[in-house]
């Protein structure tokens, strides 16, 4: 019934119509390239050389110590120190600084009497990430240059050492490259198969497909072989992008992660398909296609928030969409190197998902129009 | 013998209105059968229907000796069928359509290449076999849509408005394509709101708002025309030679009928109308001037620019005109072959 022959004359029909729309095909291959480096760059979360300035009314050589250094550190640049600050919001307004450390007089002193020394931090909350990771580290940071400068040992009450798995050094390029790959392998299947089909049914070629001996499934077929190569092209560009230019390394196996991709694409081509059979303009079928895939996965499939910070009822749009497993698989592979042994369950529901779209899109597949 | 395809009682809706009211038609085979009608008559419905691409609510439809409802995988195989517009594919070039349209239909290895080298020579798109299709003229793109529907030697053509859009020498020339495939026994159903093309049918149904208005060949329409049909005109050295009637004026007394028609009025008397011409048998192209009984008198009441009536044979333009204006009357007919009956005012 299915002839090979016939799904053949398809898909090279539809290569033929991706290599004439080489805009298209200039899109869909540097779009990838470029959301990698844009991510990489716009999305460092590792905060650097944060300006922050230093109140210090009554300069002691231990207070000049520590502003020493706050400067030294990473995280802070001292951009002035001031003896007095009436207003700190000023200081904000005028130099832009992000954190106000302020010793109070006796600072000094007071570092040597029993109840110890205090010292305000000031902080700029408009960007609360900023603010978190200022907070999160400056007290370490002040703690630890006092203790020094004080020539003191810290006393060894508790010894907590962490120790991050799989991205030791929290680069952010090491989460963004699967999350990359989920988005960008979901968006081309599911955006170009059913843009395609939507095609002909607006240049009305899909009445003369219809009334031709060609079988739905041959039709299906032959059109999503070619997209599934492209879309497997763009997961390949992602990757060699990653290790080039970010140096992301694939901790497991290369080849297994080529098999959930694939499936992962099936998936998405079934999404694609879906939509294709609802629309019969190709701008519909776009933003059905850019609504139900990009959206929904860049918010809640824990790419950018995590699904167990998510109230309970987006989590379980998130259980349902398919880039929450492969997200799961890429990572695991990426960062974790595990395999089929650990990743069974996410591939297995991702499988599975894709098999119930690609038969519901096929039962509405209409032979008639 | 079976006709190519016959149609009883199909009716369908369309966006909440009646498309089709039932209608029934009969195509002999073979024939180059013409379905008429203007925008919104139910042309294309019609054909979505016989290329089995839409069910209708009620009647039934055979073709080539098969149920369209239970059977319509067997007879896409033996259909062309050439959607309204122009639905092939603007990227590739004229050989890869054929090409394509070949390996859909199961055609391969020297059938193929002998069946596109025949349809790129029937259709004269030869030269222009490398071109992409978005890139040919609207006439040729017509003809390299209808090469797309032979590939695969179908027994029933269905083409709707084909010659839309298209400048009237290549639609000339495709109607002489369509004329050599009747004549290679193939049986064509062709949609068109040109009344011209109607002459060129072997036969024909004019569709309005659904139903049916007139059926049977040219000739039978022709004959059925009940009124006598004067071609009015302007004196030659008048100072405006294009005359005009409005058309919700009434005709002047004594006609049934006046309307534009190429810079001159066509005026319809009805033949048992006021002022008869005693015992003067209509001539056609005979000239009447002068005389009282003339009728460019009786015309100069409405249109004072009249200058000269000529009796003119009506065309079919001229029968659809009365039958679309409902002055002319033809009762569908109730079996293939039988003589349109019943003609009045």
């Amino acid at each position: 019934m299915i002839s090979p022959a016939r799904v053949r004359s398809i898909a090279l029909k539809e290569m033929r119509h991706i290599f004439r729309d080489w805009q298209t095909l200039v899109v869909v291959l540097v779009m990838p390239v470029m959301m990698m480096f844009l991510y990489g760059y716009a999305l460092n979360a590792d905060a650097r050389e944060i300006p922050v300035m230093i109140e210090m009314p009554s300069p002691a050589p231990e207070t000049r110590a520590i502003a020493d250094k706050i400067d030294a550190s990473q995280m802070f640049a001292v951009t002035g120190i001031v003896y007095a600050a009436p207003d700190p919001a000023e200081l904000f307004k005028l130099y832009g600084i992000k954190a106000l450390f302020r010793f109070p007089p006796g600072f000094a002193r007071d570092l040597r009497r029993p109840g110890g020394a205090r010292v305000q931090v000031l902080i700029d909350g408009s960007d609360p990430n900023l603010g978190t990771l200022i907070r999160n580290g400056s007290e370490p940071m002040l703690l630890g240059a006092t203790l020094q400068v004080l020539g003191v040992r810290q006393p060894q009450v508790l010894d907590l050492r962490t120790l991050v798995l799989y991205n030791p050094e929290q680069r952010s390029a090491l989460f963004f490259v699967p999350g990359l790959m989920a988005i960008i392998l979901l968006m081309i299947s599911a955006l170009l198969t059913s843009v395609a089909i939507a095609r002909e049914k607006e240049l009305g070629t899909m009445g003369q497909l219809l009334v031709s001996p060609l079988h739905p499934l041959e039709i299906i077929v032959g059109k999503i072989i070619p997209y599934v190569f492209l879309a497997a092209l763009d997961g390949f560009l992602v990757l060699a992008v990653g290790r080039i230019a970010f140096g992301v390394r694939i901790a497991g196996n290369p080849w297994f992660l080529g098999l959930c991709s694939l499936v992962y694409i099936f998936t998405a081509l079934s999404i694609g398909l879906l939509i294709s059979t609802l629309v019969k303009r190709q701008q519909h079928a776009m933003f059905a296609a850019l609504g139900a895939t990009l959206m929904p996965t860049v918010i809640l499939s824990g790419f950018i928030f995590p699904v167990t910070s998510m109230p309970i009822p987006l989590q379980i749009v998130s259980h349902i969409i398919p880039a929450t497993y492969f997200l799961e698989i890429v990572r695991g592979i990426i960062l974790k190197g595990v395999g089929l042994h650990e990743l069974w369950t996410p591939l297995l529901i991702l499988g599975g998902e894709g098999l119930v779209l690609m038969a519901v899109a096929i039962r509405k597949f209409k032979v008639k129009l | 013998m079976e006709p190519a395809v016959a149609i009883r009682d199909l009716a369908k809706d369309h966006a909440g209105e009646k498309a089709l009211r039932g209608i029934s038609i009969d195509v002999p085979n073979p024939c180059l059968f013409g379905i008429i009608g203007a925008d919104g008559a139910g042309k294309s419905t019609l054909m979505n229907i016989l290329a089995t691409l839409t069910d209708p609510d009620s009647g039934s439809v055979r073709e080539l000796g098969r149920d369209a409802a239970r059977e319509f995988a067997s007879i896409r195989e033996d259909i062309g069928y050439m959607p309204q517009r122009f639905s092939l594919y603007q990227d590739l070039s004229v050989e890869e359509n054929l090409d394509f349209f070949a390996d859909i239909f199961g055609i391969s290895g020297k059938d193929k290449t002998d069946r596109m080298d025949h349809l790129l020579g029937f259709a004269g798109l030869k030269p222009f076999k490398g071109r992409r299709a978005g890139q040919l003229s609207g006439g040729m793109k017509q003809k390299l849509a209808l090469a797309c529907t032979l590939v695969h030697h179908p027994k029933l053509l269905l083409l709707d408005e084909p010659t839309v859009g298209v400048d009237p020498v290549a639609r000339r020339d495709f109607w002489t394509m369509l004329k050599s495939l009747r004549a290679e026994g193939i049986t064509l159903m062709v949609s068109t709101p040109y009344m011209d093309e109607a002459a060129l049918c072997d036969s024909l149904v004019l569709l309005h708002e659904g139903g049916i208005l007139a059926e049977g060949t040219p000739a039978q329409l022709l004959a059925a025309y009940p009124y006598r049909l004067y071609r009015v005109e302007a004196a030659p050295d008048a100072a405006v030679s294009t005359l005009n009637y409005p058309g919700d004026k009434p005709p002047p007394p004594g006609f049934v009928l006046i309307y534009p028609s190429g810079g001159t009025l066509h005026a319809a008397e009805a033949p048992g109308g006021e002022a008869p011409l005693a015992g003067e048998a209509p001539v056609a192209g005979g000239r009447t001037q002068g005389p009282s009984g003339d009728p460019v008198q009786r015309l100069r009441v409405a249109v004072p620019e009249a200058y000269s009536a000529t009796l003119i044979q009506p065309s079919l333009e001229d029968c659809f005109f009365a039958l679309l204006s409902g002055k002319m009357v033809m009762k569908p007919k109730s079996a293939p072959g039988a003589l349109p009956a019943g003609t009045g005012s």
